[in-house]
């Protein structure tokens, strides 16, 4: 263990012991912060793997719809089929603080019709596809929330990690060697003043006693 | 449920979504809204990310990001360098989401869940 580079004095020694303290409260909310990341992650990671295995099972489906339309269809007819959709889609965005984490939240605003196209150019196929496109949506829009979520969360717990082993293994056992350092060095000083005093006593005796001899 | 420690911070804003992937495939999509990126090779997807990622529109006085989620198929997600990914994921948004394609999925998305808990936790714990 390190000793850090202080003069040995008891001022050094207040100002540590007033450092420890705070570092020891500061270990101690750090950990609690990753205790609440933790639990919010486990809550999120596990919807995360199931959204996505959802979006994986259905969306290939929706993509093989639509692939099947396009091979039936003219690309021609299908752009222009398509290029009168009034759909709009709007996301709106809320930022959630969890510990002090910034999770996104999306809400989706759908207005308009898909299918706006006539029945006679298009295939029956192209009206499945679109339908299971919209179906599939909201899925992949919570899909976006929840991995992002996952994502700042990982982030915030790897760094707060790192911060409380770094006070845990470093930076607290330093302080403690430190003080435990200048404690002895000032009980030695202590030692060495008292011998010193006692050696010069004695001799100020032994001269005394020469003189009245 | 209300709780404590999770607290709503904005105001609500309105975003775009894009979605990157191959002609034939995304053109769908289109149909529902989202702006259509296309693009079937690998390589210029980095950048078309960053880019799409620094677009801005002004609004209230202040410039916030064109989009919030960008879809990127999986065939092209690949090509994302763990480094590049780094950045592009930094900021609360946009979200960057591999989707499966119709090929069936290249478990990309899965790896990169796992990732996200191997960070997190320092092993991998789902299953």
């Amino acid at each position: 263990m390190a000793i850090l580079n202080v003069n040995p004095t008891r001022m050094a020694l207040l100002g540590l012991k007033k450092k420890i303290k705070s570092a020891k409260r500061g270990h101690k909310l750090l950990k609690d912060k990753q205790d609440g990341l933790m639990q919010k992650f486990m809550e999120v990671i596990r919807e995360a793997k199931r959204i996505r295995l959802e979006v994986e099972e259905k969306l290939g489906g929706a993509f093989k719809n639509f692939i099947k339309a396009g091979s039936i269809m003219a690309e021609e007819n299908i752009e222009g089929a398509l290029l009168y959709s009034t759909a709009k889609t709007e996301l709106e965005v809320q930022t959630k603080n969890v510990m002090s984490v910034r999770i996104p939240q999306f809400k989706l605003n759908t207005s308009g019709d898909v299918i706006t196209y006539g029945y006679l150019d298009t295939s029956g196929e192209l009206d499945m596809s679109l339908q299971s496109f919209q179906d599939v949506f909201p899925l992949l829009i919570q899909l976006a929330e929840i991995e992002k979520s996952a994502e700042a969360l990982a982030d915030e717990l790897e760094k707060t990690r790192r911060r409380v082993n770094a006070l845990e293994y470093r930076m607290i056992p330093d302080l403690e060697d430190t003080i435990k350092f200048i404690q002895m060095k000032l009980g030695e000083m202590e030692r060495s003043a008292i011998t010193n005093t006692m050696r010069v006593k004695a001799q100020i005796e032994a001269q005394l006693a020469e003189a009245v001899r | 449920m209300d709780k404590p420690h999770e607290k709503l911070l904005e105001t609500m804003h309105q975003y775009k979504m894009a979605i990157i992937g191959p002609r034939e495939i995304i053109l769908g999509f289109k149909a529902l809204g989202l702006e259509p990126v296309y693009m079937s090779d690998s390589k210029e997807v980095v950048e078309k990310l960053f880019s799409l990622k620094r677009e801005k529109v002004e609004a209230d006085g202040e410039s916030k990001n064109k989009y919030a989620i960008i879809f990127i198929l999986e065939e092209l997600a690949q090509a994302i360098t763990p480094d590049d990914y780094k950045k592009l994921s930094a900021d609360p948004l946009p979200a960057i989401i591999p989707l499966p394609s119709h090929m069936g999925t290249t478990g990309y998305g899965l790896a990169k869940l796992k990732t996200i808990v191997e960070k997190a936790v320092g092993m991998d714990i789902l299953n």
